[in-house]
C-alpha cells in the first residue's frame, strides 16, 4: 500500500481530538503507511470560503493537494466535507488546463505546484477498497452480530460523484458494506440519505438545524436503532451536540452516535475509555451495554465459523 | 453582474424542469425554501429581493440537485451566486464573517484542542501552512484590487 498523509481537517482537531485519537489506533492496529505532514490549512470549507471569494477557495484546495503531490504519498481524511472540498478543485482543475495554469503561477509565490497525482480517500471507501474486507475480517476479535444500526453517510462521502467517484451517490453501498462485515445489521429508514443539516448552524439558522436533526432522530427512535453510524465531524456534531441540546430541553429521542473509527476500535478489540469514547455528549453507555450481552450470548456456531475461517482449514 | 456567475442557457432550462425540488432537503424540510422562485427571479433581472433573504443560506450544498441534473447544472449553483453576491454587499450572517476573519489570520477554522490533545494522549500537531495561506491571500486582494497584475 502506497504511504498517506492523514488530512485531519480543523474541526477533528479543535472540538473532537478523540476522534483523531480512534482513528490514530485503528490505522495503528491495521499497521498503515500513514504519517502527519506539515503545511496543511483548511480544506477550506466549501459553504464559508467559496461563498466569499470562490478563488480563494481554489488556491487554498489546489495548495493543499500540492502538499501531498509534492511529498509522493496519497491523502487520507476521517472527515467527508475535506475530502469532498479538496476532490472538487482537484477535477475541476484536472479539467481546465487555463485555472491550473492561473493556479499554478499562484502557487509559484509559495514555491508550490499542484499537479493532482495523489490519490484523495475519505476514511470509510478507503477502508472498505484499500483494506478490504479479508484484512478487516481477519483482524477483529469481536464483532456486532445481533446489533441493529441506522448508517448516516454523510452527503461529501460520496457527492458530488465526478470528483469523489467513489461510490454510487444516490444508492450507495461501501459503508453498509463495511458494517456488515463487522456483524452488525444496517438498516433501512426513510432518512437515510438526508442531509444532516449542520450546514445550518453556520449560517446562524440554529433552530432550523434542529428541525433537521429531529427529522432523523425521531425515525430512529422508531426503528429502534441501537446507534447512528457516522464519519464526518459536522455530521457527527449535528447528531451528539445538537441530540444532547434537545434532549436536555426535554425532547423525547435518544440515539448514541457512533464515529466509524471507534465502531471499528472496539471490533479490534479496543476498550471505549481507549477510544476516547468518554468524549461524546449523547451517553454511549446503552449501546455498549446491549452489545456486552449479545457478546455474551454468542453460541457454538459463530466458534465453529470462527474456526473455519482460518486459512487452510477447508483443505 | 450575474451573468459572470451563472450560465443563464443552462438555468433557462431550469425553470422548466426543477425535478431537484423532489430531493433537496431543504425544499422539503424547510418552510418558504424554494430555489425555482429564485431562478425565476435572476431570469427576470429580479434578484435583488433575495440577497437579504434567509433563504439564500439554506442551500446546505448537499450536491443532490447536482446529482439529478441532466446539465450537472443545479439549485446549488443559483444559491451558490446569489451568496457570492450578497456577500459582496457585505448582506451575509455574522458567523460567515467571524469565519473569514479566522481563515484569514490563521489559514484555519480552528486550532487544534491543546488541552484536548493532552487528555487523549495525542502528539504535538503538525505544522500548519497558515503563512503561506496568508501570502497568497494578499496577492489575490491585490489583483482583485485591480492595481498590478504582476506574476513575479
Amino acid at each position: 500500500m502506497k504511504e498517506f498523509a492523514v488530512f485531519w481537517g480543523c474541526t477533528i482537531q479543535a472540538r473532537f481530538p478523540f476522534l483523531e485519537k480512534s482513528s490514530r489506533l485503528v490505522f495503528e492496529a491495521f499497521k498503515l503507511p500513514y504519517r502527519d505532514v506539515n503545511g496543511f490549512t483548511c480544506c477550506p470549507e466549501k459553504s464559508l470560503i467559496n461563498n466569499v471569494d470562490p478563488k480563494a477557495f481554489a488556491v487554498t484546495a489546489a495548495r493543499n493537494v500540492s502538499v501531498v503531490d509534492g511529498l509522493g504519498v496519497d491523502l487520507v481524511s476521517p472527515c467527508t466535507g475535506c475530502v469532498s472540498n479538496l476532490a472538487t478543485v482537484k477535477e475541476d482543475l484536472l479539467h481546465n488546463p487555463g485555472e491550473k495554469a492561473e493556479v499554478n503561477n499562484l502557487l509559484k509565490e509559495v514555491d508550490k505546484e499542484f499537479t493532482g497525482e495523489a490519490n484523495l480517500f475519505h476514511l470509510v471507501p478507503f477502508f472498505h477498497d484499500q483494506v478490504g474486507k479479508n484484512i478487516i475480517q481477519r483482524k477483529i476479535k469481536k464483532t456486532f452480530a445481533g446489533m441493529k444500526v441506522a448508517i448516516h453517510y454523510g452527503c461529501h462521502m460520496i457527492r458530488p460523484s465526478h470528483a469523489l467517484k467513489n461510490d454510487d451517490p444516490m444508492d450507495p453501498v461501501k459503508f453498509d458494506d463495511l458494517i456488515r462485515w463487522l456483524g452488525a445489521e444496517s438498516l433501512g429508514h426513510r432518512t437515510k440519505m438526508m442531509c444532516c443539516g449542520q450546514g445550518l448552524d453556520r449560517v446562524d439558522q440554529h433552530e432550523n438545524a434542529l428541525h433537521l436533526a429531529r427529522e432523523k432522530l425521531v425515525e430512529l427512535k422508531k426503528i429502534e436503532a441501537d446507534a447512528l453510524i457516522v464519519c464526518c465531524p459536522s455530521c457527527f456534531q449535528q447528531f451528539d451536540n445538537n441530540q444532547f441540546l434537545m434532549i436536555r430541553e426535554g425532547e423525547k429521542i435518544y440515539t448514541p452516535v457512533i464515529y466509524f473509527t471507534e465502531l471499528l476500535g472496539l471490533a479490534l478489540g479496543l476498550s471505549p475509555e481507549e477510544l476516547g469514547m468518554g468524549g461524546h455528549r449523547v451517553d454511549v453507555g446503552p449501546f455498549l451495554k446491549k452489545w456486552k450481552e449479545q457478546l455474551d450470548k454468542a453460541g457454538p456456531s459463530e466458534v465453529i465459523d470462527t474456526e473455519l475461517n482460518v486459512p487452510g482449514a477447508l483443505a | 453582474m450575474l451573468k459572470s456567475h451563472l450560465n443563464f442557457t443552462l438555468l433557462e432550462e431550469c425553470r422548466k424542469c426543477g425535478a431537484c425540488y423532489e430531493v433537496c432537503p431543504s425544499c422539503i424540510a424547510l418552510p418558504g425554501y424554494d430555489p425555482r422562485a429564485v431562478i425565476k427571479d435572476i431570469l427576470e433581472g429580479s434578484y435583488e429581493k433575495w440577497l437579504e433573504s434567509k433563504h439564500i443560506w439554506q442551500c446546505l450544498e448537499c450536491h443532490h440537485c447536482l446529482e439529478m441534473c441532466y446539465q450537472h447544472y443545479g439549485f446549488e449553483d443559483a444559491m451558490t451566486a446569489m451568496r457570492t453576491i450578497a456577500t459582496k454587499k457585505g448582506l451575509y450572517p455574522p458567523q460567515i464573517k467571524r469565519g473569514w476573519a479566522m481563515f484569514e489570520k490563521t489559514g484555519r477554522l480552528g486550532e487544534p484542542s491543546k488541552p484536548g490533545r493532552k487528555k487523549y494522549g495525542l502528539p504535538e500537531p503538525a505544522k500548519s501552512g497558515g503563512d503561506e495561506i496568508k501570502k497568497l491571500l494578499a496577492i489575490l486582494k491585490n489583483d482583485t484590487s485591480g492595481e498590478k497584475a504582476d506574476k513575479g
